[in-house]
Order: structure tokens, then C-alpha cells, then sequence
């Protein structure tokens, strides 16, 4: 058998071996047989010597020529078994995307906090400064500075929690108001404040009273406040809470440090003004009450009320709270359970 | 107050639908609560004449035949014991409808048929309160005055046809407590002039009031006026008053009664009538009460007086307590026939607390404790002598006794008409508002800008500019008033800086999965201080609700702890439960307030799922995210210290105290198993609490920062195995580590901690992980290696550490 012949029958036994190696170690294996160093083709290389002369250059280009075919086929061979051996991994590794996954928990905020950020949020962009005051407080500052000194009928309206003769749990929020006129230096600029907080009052727990609940409350003193300026205003609250969409009304009310005092109403977000449960079949909601400063509660915090005025609102944050998310049990906010407390996650806050 | 929409007709010509002028006064005046049209929902009531009536056999049944307008007349069963041939009843027709939208269908009453109901008032939709009593238990039957015949609808004659409204007063509005003051106020929103009369009395008896001696404290009676009626003859009020009597919500009981409770609804004064024989001694004295005087109220109520009561006296004894209520030993019975009319103005505070105190408000004392109009006395006494004349044929005894007659000047006030535009924001001319007071019945002069108001006494709760600012803005209407928004000079709003604080603790709180809580303030005296490291003394209030709810929390781990057995016997075990609210001492004699923040963990970690079991909330899991608060905060953790602490209600071995830079922070560590194990739904279970004072916190909370390139250079990590001493803290490893550390050591962490049969009893293994980093220039092993050995060489020296 000559050299060609030679070369011929390694071609077609190498790409056989080539084409039956199936893991990295046997194409390794061939590899070495074939075109390593002590390899098949290298044999023939050594054996030119008994090739003729006028030959030897054809057997030496036959020789390379199978050497990158082999190297091509190897090479093609290998990327085969590696770019199977990856497949199968990954096989492997399939996941059920279907299972659940695993989670920690998540958590909310309170809905009257959702409801407090929100209008404080709404005022703070409006120029406000929101500002807290003692919950302890002084018969002083929540009764006697918001014009309703001792023996008023209106105090019978507000059982009050009193700690001793002078200090009591506030039974509204107003105590603020009385403290911020008081050190408000008008010549800096006009008073914007909103003032939040824990009240008191001294009725049993059921499904509409709570001893303890939440309220706002916001005061605009400057030279030139109008009641329109505080229509404009309750407006802004009322749809910021319930939609753009809502009537509202202003009815007169009465409260000591307002006059005129006015309570706010906004059509049945339920019934649209039809009628239902909701609304008492009213078709409106009260939900806060106003007015414009009285003037007693300017000058007992040193303020002339011939120059100076504004309003001032108050709203009940669970009532607030109560009405936008449906809660029929005002207890609902202080039992703190969690099946409650959770489906607030997903309200944006 | 109930306002007949009828009786309104008397003084106003009123076309209007009575739900849209109910409406109006809503929106200009006072909120009308309802409007009830109480023939609503009811169907063929007509008046039946009862032909004759038998008792039917061994029943308490009657068998009646009734004529109601038809050619044949009804044959009826009629179980009511005061039914009787001859009377003039109301019938409910087969196919009627009465109260609670029952309907009448013909049928069979043992045995026997019945075609249609004779009915009582409360079966017609009356509520019992209003009923007069001779036919609380029966069926109602018609008046001689009632002018019906059988077949006519019942409604009108009732009372029925009316339309009510609620009005619902705020307590400055009891000028609309009466029928006049209602029909100023209407007169004024539909813009026309109520027909408001006077009294023409001419008395037609002897002159009485010189032998009356009425000593009146001026004081506590500054009006007080009394007439006398003799003849009289008590018996039932004529239908027209009795309508308006239970259409107000009152209840109909004598002429006598019944006069002095109209003439109230009338003109909104409260009036008394006594029967004169109460004054034998013809002495009346209005005084304090001694104490423990006794009087029985009309209502056989018992009241023991004292000092704060006024009293109206025959000279002895109490025979009324003033503005409140009329004593049994006084009252009109029916066999009176000389009445004393009283008609006075009481001193509205005394009236109120007595009222209160004696839990016996009435409709007249709510009418002094909010003010009456004290130019109605006289009207008001005048008013009733004539009714009685014409109801009880009553003998007017010349002579109006007034005993005190304190005059109260009409308010005058002066504003300008750019002053009432100035706070509403509107544009109303002087014209205008000369005529918004003009509506409302004020005298107005105007000059110019100026205009002086006076304004009557029936409206005592307009003193000052400001209200009358807002009579002008609530006649105008507020609808009218344009809504804006304060053009002012700009200011800034935000929160306060710690305000702002506590809401970025929050947010972070929230973002580690907690559920926000709020609990009560008030718990009781043992919780409040339960779970708090330096109990002060406690805020406690008066008059608790309960005692439970009796003194301020100093923790809020009370409340979530509460929380957490809610929530447990509801089978909702796993809780992350936080609260930021503030709690309350009196220490030092100053009522002091602080911020909370505290958070309760219960259950697992992670939920357990398919592929992982569950891992039990403990002790450094709680600490752990205590740790990530005060990363995301900016603490420095090397100012912070946890000593084990006993604290009540904490587990002794699993508690400590935190101190941030030497100061008292909070709290850490498990619920005791004494409150677990006494509280059945939380028995076995272990809750992990944190609690801080935001208020020491606050002060370490940095804001704004300057920034620095990540290292460009890596760090060497070594591992650090060490056999120690039980009783050494691995707080105190880790100090001796940075202190000898040198300037790169970047990091020490536990990797390991053991305790157990491989080692010595009293010793632990532990094991650090040191990370080295030079962050200007590659760290060599050598620098590592030293600074590892002089770590190593304190460690022994120190702490007599084995370094394994």
C-alpha cells in the first residue's frame, strides 16, 4: 500500500473515529491518535523518507490538508458535545414556573395614616406647615383660647377625659391653632398650618364612637383670608379625597371659635345624591366642619382681629377614613387585625 | 324641634315643595335632618261610624258593624277593649295599607269575618310617645270637634297631611325652637314677612294679684310673670291642638297641659301651670334649694336638691323645679279649677346643670340652657290665658303679676358694608345688604359704607360684627359665594425637622414588612408602665370609662402585645406589627410626651412554603432588623450598645437595654412567658418586641451626605477561631479585635459561635471573620499578617482567649 493509499483509508477511518467519540475524553483520546505528536499523521510525516522525492511534496500538502480537516471536524465534534452537555444542564435545571414563590411579608401603613399623608401632602404643597401639639393639654388652650370658657353649653357637646383641674386629653385638636397664633410673628408672613393628631372624648366604644380617634386641623391667618378663599379650600379637600366629580355643599353650622361657622357636605359618592344607606338618604356626607376665625380666639392669642382673619378647619380622620374605604366599624382601626390591617397594602400611599 | 309644615302656612304663603324649601333652610340656616309626610306608605284609611258592637262569646273580641260612607256597612272584629257603638273610629278598608307597610285583607277571625281593621293611633304609624293616653291601648276614636263623617280619609283630620321638617339646630339656632322663630327664619330665606300677631286679652275676672306675694331672687328669675285662671274645666284639647301638639312630638294629656305646651311650640317660652290650690297661703318664692329638700317630679321621678337648684316654693316646700320640671304637689289634676299660669326667664347655666345633674332634661330646660327670647313673656303668658278661656272656659283674673321684669336692651351693632365683603370675598352692594337685613327683620340705617344693625332679642346669639357677617353670607347664600384660593404672600410648608424624622423611620419600618398599628392611649395603670425600663409616674384620668382604659401608656409594646392576642385567637400567627406613637409620663410635675417607636414580631421569618421549612422568629432576627433601621438611619452601630437587662414583662435572659452614646434608647428581646402563659391565646407562642425613644434617637438621625468613590483596591479577608470563656461577651471580642486592628481593618463579622460536648463547660468557640482593606493602595499579606498577630496577642493578653 502506498503512502496515498495510506492517507486515504486514515481519512476515512479518523473521521470514523471523529464521528463515534461522544464525550470530551474519547474525542481527547482521538485527537492524540490522530494529530498529536506521537500520532497517525505524524507517522506518516516520519515515514517520508520512503516516499520518492518528486512526491514528497504532494504526500507533505496531503498530509497538512488532513490534518485540518481532522482539527476542523474535532473541533466541530467538541463544540457538539460541550453545546450538549450544557443542554442537558440546563435540563436540569428546569423550574416549575408555575409554583409559588416564597415570601416575607409586607407590610402598610395604617388607613388613617394613608388618609393623614395624603392631605398633609396636599397641604404641605400648598405652602402649609404642619405642626404638632401636646396631647395633655390645658383646659386653657382647648377650651378657654378657642372661645369656650367655663359654664359653656357647647362643652357639654365634648365629655372630656380631665387628668386633673387644669389638664386634660384634648377633645380636639384646636389647642393647636391657640399656640401657633399666639407665637406667630405676623410680620414674617401669613399663618398656613395644618396641625394632626390623637383627640379624646369621653364616650363608650361601638360601631360609631370612639374614645380615641384622629383629626386635622387647619388654620389661614393673614390681612385679606375670605370665606371664599375657605370655600375654595374645603373644595380642593373634598374632591382631593373623593373625586374631582363631587358636589359639595356649605351649610351653616356653629362652633365657638368659628363665626360664621359652616360644616361641609359632599354629594353620596355611593349613590351619586340618589339615596342609600350611606347617605341617610340625604345624597350628602357631611365630612368636616369650618369657619372664619372668631374674633375672640384672635385676640385672646394677642392678635388684632381689626387687621388680621382667616379660617380654620377641622376633619375627623376616621371619618374620613370610614367613608372613602367603607368601614362600617369604627373599631375597626384600633383592634389592629391584620386581616384589616393587610388589605391596606395595596392602597397607594 | 318638629316644624309643621301646616302651621308654617299661618304665617307664610308658602307654595313651595316642602323637601325643596327643606333643602333651603339646610343650606342657608339650619339642617333640616328629615322631611316626613306621615301619610306616607299608608292606604284606604277612612273615618268609620261603629253602628253597634257586641261582645262575641268567650272571646275579648267585638262584633261590629261600621258605617264608612258605603250603602252597606262593614261587619268588623275588633279586639280592643274601649270599642263602643256610636263612636267615630278610623277604619282600614280591606286592601289598606297601615304602619310598616302591612296591608289589610278581608278575612276570618274565629270563624267569623271580618272585613277590614278599626285601628289605633300606633297601628297607623303614631309613635306610643305622642299617643294620649286614653288610647295608649286601644283604638282611637274621633272628637266631636273632629268635623269627619264615615268614608273621609283620616289624614287630614290627623294631622296627617302635613309635611315635618327636622330641624336639626346647632345650639346658637334655639332661636328656632319655636313656631315664630322657625317662621323669622323661613320668612327670611323665602324673602317675605312673617305674619307675626299679637295678643288681645281682655280679662274678665277679679283684680288677684294684690293678696300674691311672689318673692323672686332676681338673679336666678330676672322675667317672671304669673297669671291667674279660675273656672276652669280640665278636659281633652280641641283636635286642631292636639294635631299640632303630636305632630311636634308632644303628647296631647290635658287643655290645661296641653296650652302651656302649645304656647312653648308657639313662641318658644316655656310656661308652667300650677294648680292654685298648691299655694294656699298665696306665697310664691323663687330661691336655691336647701340642701336635701325633696320634691317628686311630674314624672314621679324623686330628686333630692341642694344649693345649685333653683326652686319655685308655695313659701315651704318646693312645689317646681325651675325650668325643669313641675312637682306632682303641684300639678293640674282633674278636678282644678283655679290655675296659676308662670311664664319667666331662669338663669339658662343653673337650669342646664341642674337638668343634667338630675338626668331629667326636658324640653323646656334645653330651651333655657340655649336662651329664649326674653321679649316673649308676655306674649307668651297672655297667649295661653286666652287659649284656656277658649279651651277650658277659663276666667282671666285681672291683673299680670309681674314679679321681676329684668329689661334687656336690643343689640346694636355697627360694620361696614366693605367689612362684610372683605371676610365673605364678595361684592355686595349697600343696597344689598340692606336688604338681606331687611329679610331677616333687623333695622338697618345706612350711611354710605356705615350701617348700624339692631337686632331683636329673638335672635340673642348676634353680638358682635362677625355675626353678622355671616347672617349676611347665609342669606346670600354660600353657593353664591365664589370659591378661591388665599392669595397670600408664599410660604414654605413641610414638617418639622423631627416630624420629618419620624416619617423616614416609618417608611423604612413599613418597607421591612411591617403592618402599622395604632392602639388606645389609655390602658390601665399596671400596663402602662409594664415593658418600660424607668417606669415614671403616671398620667391618670378623672372620670375613666373603664379601668382598663384608665392611665396613659409610658410603652406601646402594651398595645401591640394586646394586638398580638387579638390577633392569635384569631389564628393569625405570624405578626409584624409596628407602632410609632407617643406615650405620657407626669414626672417632675410637668405632663411630658415622647415618641415611640416600637415593633412586635411573632411566627417565621420567612413563610414556610413547599420547598423550605419554616424558621422561628428569635432574638437576633429582631436585632437584625433593629440593625438594618439604624443602617438605613446613619447611625454609627459602634455607639450602640444592648446590655442584658430585667425588665417587667420581659424574659429575664432574652432582654436588653439599648444605649446609644451611654444614653437610654429602648428596649430589645422576648415577651415573658409569664404574660404568654396567662393569656390563653398567646400561651406558647414566643414574641419578640423592640421599643425606641425616637425623641434620643432623632438626635443621631444625620441628614445630607458627601459622597466617596467605591475602593479601587480589594479587600483580604482572614478568619479568626477563638476559644473563650463563657461569660465574655462577644461585644467584648470585638472591641479588643477593632482595638488592635489597625487603620485596615474594614470589618468584623461572627461567622460561628458554639457551645457544647466538643469543648469545655465553661468555654464557647467563636469565630470572626476579619476584613482588611486599604482603600489608596494594594494591602500586602504582610500588613494583614501583623496586624492579625497583634489582634491574636491582645486577644490573649486580654481575655485569655485560645486562638485555635
Amino acid at each position: 500500500m502506498d503512502l496515498f493509499d495510506k492517507l486515504k483509508e486514515l481519512r476515512e477511518e479518523g473521521l470514523e473515529e471523529i464521528k463515534k467519540a461522544t464525550d470530551e475524553k474519547r474525542l481527547n483520546e482521538v485527537r492524540v491518535q490522530l494529530v498529536g505528536k506521537k500520532g497517525e499523521l505524524t507517522s506518516i510525516l516520519h515515514s517520508m523518507k520512503e516516499v520518492a522525492p518528486e512526491n514528497r511534496r504532494e504526500v507533505g500538502q496531503r498530509v497538512n490538508e488532513l490534518r485540518d480537516l481532522f482539527n476542523a471536524q474535532l473541533d466541530e465534534t467538541k463544540k457538539n458535545i460541550v453545546s450538549a452537555l450544557i443542554q442537558k444542564k440546563l435540563e436540569d435545571e428546569r423550574v416549575d414556573v408555575t409554583l409559588p414563590g416564597r415570601k416575607s411579608s409586607v407590610g402598610a401603613k395604617h388607613p388613617i395614616y394613608v388618609i393623614l399623608d395624603d392631605l398633609e401632602e396636599l397641604f404641605i404643597a400648598m405652602g402649609y406647615q404642619v405642626v404638632q401639639g401636646p396631647e395633655v393639654e390645658t383646659d386653657h388652650y382647648v377650651f378657654e383660647m378657642m372661645n369656650l370658657p367655663k359654664d359653656h353649653p357647647a362643652r357639654d357637646m365634648q365629655a372630656t377625659f380631665y387628668v386633673d383641674g387644669e389638664n386634660l386629653l384634648r377633645s380636639q385638636t384646636s389647642g393647636d391653632q391657640a399656640r401657633v397664633l399666639e407665637k406667630h410673628d405676623f410680620s414674617k408672613g401669613p399663618l398656613k398650618m395644618v396641625g394632626p393628631g390623637k383627640v379624646y372624648r369621653r364616650d363608650d366604644d361601638d360601631a360609631t364612637h370612639s374614645h380615641q380617634f384622629m383629626q386635622m386641623e387647619g388654620l389661614v391667618i393673614d390681612k385679606h383670608v375670605t370665606m371664599g378663599d375657605l370655600k375654595g379650600t374645603l373644595e380642593l379637600i373634598a374632591k382631593h379625597m373623593f373625586g374631582q366629580d363631587r358636589q359639595t355643599r356649605l351649610r351653616p353650622s356653629y362652633f365657638p371659635f368659628t363665626e360664621p361657622s359652616v360644616e361641609m357636605d359632599v354629594s353620596c359618592f355611593n349613590c351619586d345624591g340618589k339615596g342609600c344607606p350611606i347617605c341617610k338618604y340625604t345624597g350628602w356626607i357631611e365630612i368636616l366642619g369650618a369657619g372664619m376665625v372668631h374674633p375672640n380666639v384672635l385676640e385672646n392669642a394677642g392678635v388684632d382681629s381689626s387687621v388680621y382673619g382667616g379660617f380654620a378647619f377641622g376633619v375627623g380622620l376616621d371619618r374620613l377614613a370610614i367613608l372613602k374605604y367603607g368601614v362600617d366599624d369604627i373599631r375597626d382601626f384600633y383592634t389592629n387585625d391584620v386581616r384589616f390591617l393587610k388589605q391596606f397594602r395595596k392602597e397607594e400611599n | 324641634m318638629l316644624v309643621s309644615y301646616n302651621w308654617l302656612k299661618d304665617f307664610l304663603d308658602l307654595d313651595i315643595d316642602p323637601k325643596d324649601l327643606g333643602e333651603k333652610i339646610t343650606r342657608t340656616g339650619v339642617e333640616i335632618a328629615s322631611v316626613e309626610h306621615p301619610q306616607d306608605g299608608l292606604k284606604k284609611l277612612v273615618v268609620g261610624h261603629v253602628l253597634d258592637c257586641e261582645d262575641i262569646e268567650g272571646t275579648h273580641l267585638h262584633l261590629t258593624h261600621v258605617n264608612v260612607g258605603e250603602e252597606e256597612a262593614l261587619q268588623i272584629v275588633c279586639g280592643a277593649p274601649n270599642v263602643a257603638a256610636g263612636q267615630l273610629v278610623i277604619v282600614a278598608l280591606p286592601g289598606a295599607r297601615v304602619a310598616g307597610n302591612h296591608k289589610i285583607k278581608k278575612g276570618k277571625i274565629r270563624g267569623i269575618e271580618s272585613l277590614g281593621m278599626i285601628c289605633g293611633l300606633q297601628e297607623i304609624g303614631f309613635p306610643d310617645s305622642v299617643v294620649p293616653k286614653e288610647f295608649a291601648d286601644g283604638i282611637y276614636v274621633f272628637p266631636e270637634d273632629a268635623e269627619v263623617k264615615p268614608g273621609d280619609d283620616v289624614y287630614e283630620a290627623l294631622g296627617m297631611d302635613d309635611y315635618i321638617l327636622d330641624f336639626d339646630i346647632t345650639p346658637n339656632r334655639a332661636d328656632t325652637l319655636s313656631m315664630e322663630g322657625a317662621a323669622y327664619e323661613v320668612a327670611a330665606i323665602v324673602d317675605q314677612k312673617p305674619k307675626i300677631e299679637e295678643v288681645v286679652l281682655k280679662e274678665d275676672g277679679n283684680a288677684w294679684t294684690d293678696g300674691f306675694e311672689a318673692k323672686i331672687d332676681e338673679k336666678l328669675a330676672p322675667k317672671f310673670y304669673l297669671r291667674k285662671l279660675s273656672n276652669v274645666k280640665v278636659s281633652s284639647s280641641p283636635l286642631w291642638m292636639q294635631r299640632r301638639l303630636w305632630n311636634a312630638g308632644i303628647r296631647p294629656i290635658n287643655n290645661v297641659v296641653d296650652v302651656t305646651n302649645y304656647v312653648m311650640l308657639l313662641t318658644g317660652q316655656p310656661m308652667h301651670a300650677y294648680d292654685a290650690r298648691s299655694f294656699a297661703d298665696n306665697k310664691l318664692e323663687v330661691r336655691l334649694a336647701n340642701d336635701g329638700e325633696k320634691l317628686t317630679l311630674l314624672n314621679d321621678k324623686k330628686v333630692e336638691l341642694d344649693s345649685h337648684d333653683i326652686v319655685i316654693t308655695n313659701g315651704e316646700k318646693p312645689v317646681m323645679m325651675a325650668g325643669v320640671m313641675g312637682g306632682k304637689n303641684s300639678e293640674v289634676e282633674a278636678d282644678t279649677t283655679d290655675v296659676i299660669l308662670e311664664a319667666a326667664i331662669f338663669d339658662g347655666t343653673l337650669v342646664r346643670k341642674s337638668a343634667l345633674r338630675h338626668a331629667n332634661r326636658t324640653e323646656a330646660s334645653s330651651r333655657f340652657e340655649k336662651g329664649v327670647n326674653w321679649d316673649n313673656v308676655e306674649k307668651a303668658i297672655n297667649m295661653a290665658a286666652l287659649l284656656l278661656r277658649n279651651d277650658a272656659s277659663a276666667t282671666i283674673e285681672a291683673g299680670l303679676l309681674k314679679a321681676t321684669d329684668t329689661k334687656r336692651p336690643e343689640t346694636e351693632i355697627e360694620i361696614t358694608g366693605s367689612y362684610i365683603n372683605k371676610v365673605l370675598g364678595t361684592e355686595l352692594s349697600s343696597d344689598e345688604i340692606v336688604k338681606i337685613f331687611d329679610q331677616l327683620n333687623f333695622k338697618c340705617a345706612s350711611a354710605g359704607d356705615k350701617l348700624t344693625v339692631t337686632v331683636p332679642n329673638r335672635r340673642w346669639d348676634i353680638s358682635i360684627q362677625a355675626d353678622l357677617v355671616e347672617e349676611v353670607g347665609r342669606i346670600y347664600g354660600y353657593d353664591n359665594i365664589k370659591s378661591t384660593q388665599p392669595l397670600l404672600a408664599e410660604t414654605i410648608g413641610g414638617y418639622t425637622e423631627f416630624e420629618s424624622k419620624i416619617r423616614r423611620i416609618k417608611k423604612f419600618v413599613e418597607g421591612q414588612g411591617m403592618l402599622e398599628t395604632i392602639s388606645y392611649s389609655l390602658t390601665s395603670p399596671e400596663k402602662a408602665i409594664r415593658y418600660t425600663m424607668n417606669p415614671k409616674s403616671v398620667v391618670e384620668v378623672e372620670w375613666p370609662l373603664n379601668s382598663s382604659r384608665s392611665a396613659l401608656r409610658q410603652n406601646l409594646i402594651t398595645g401591640l402585645v394586646d394586638a398580638a392576642s387579638y390577633n392569635m385567637a384569631r389564628k393569625e400567627k405570624q405578626l409584624n406589627l409596628f407602632e410609632q406613637s407617643r406615650v405620657y409620663d407626669h414626672e417632675g410635675g410637668s405632663y411630658n410626651e415622647r415618641e415611640h417607636l416600637a415593633a412586635l414580631f411573632a411566627g417565621e421569618t420567612f413563610d414556610a412554603n413547599w420547598q423550605h421549612q419554616g424558621e422561628a422568629i428569635d432574638f437576633y432576627y429582631v436585632k437584625g432588623k433593629l440593625e438594618e433601621l439604624f443602617l438605613a438611619l446613619g447611625i454609627d452601630q459602634d455607639q450602640v450598645e444592648y446590655k442584658a437587662e430585667v425588665v417587667s414583662g420581659m424574659h429575664p435572659t432574652r432582654t436588653a437595654a439599648i444605649y446609644i452614646n451611654k444614653e437610654y434608647l429602648g428596649l430589645i428581646g422576648m415577651i415573658d412567658r409569664v404574660v404568654t402563659l396567662a393569656d390563653k391565646s398567646l400561651r406558647g407562642s414566643e414574641l419578640y418586641v423592640y421599643e425606641l425613644d425616637l425623641d434620643v434617637l432623632s438626635q443621631y438621625i444625620t441628614k445630607g451626605m458627601t459622597a466617596k468613590p467605591a475602593p479601587k483596591f480589594p479587600s483580604i479577608e482572614r478568619d479568626l477561631s477563638l476559644l473563650v470563656d463563657k461569660k465574655i461577651s462577644s461585644r467584648q471580642i470585638e472591641n479588643v479585635i477593632k482595638a488592635n486592628g489597625g487603620k485596615y481593618l474594614h470589618d468584623v463579622k461572627v461567622i460561628d459561635v458554639y457551645e457544647g460536648s466538643h469543648i469545655d463547660n465553661d468555654a464557647k468557640s467563636l469565630a470572626y471573620k476579619l476584613v482588611f482593606l486599604n482603600e489608596k493602595d494594594t494591602l500586602t499579606d504582610e500588613v494583614v499578617t501583623n496586624s492579625v498577630d497583634k489582634i491574636t496577642d491582645a486577644l490573649v493578653e486580654e481575655l485569655e482567649v485560645k486562638v485555635r
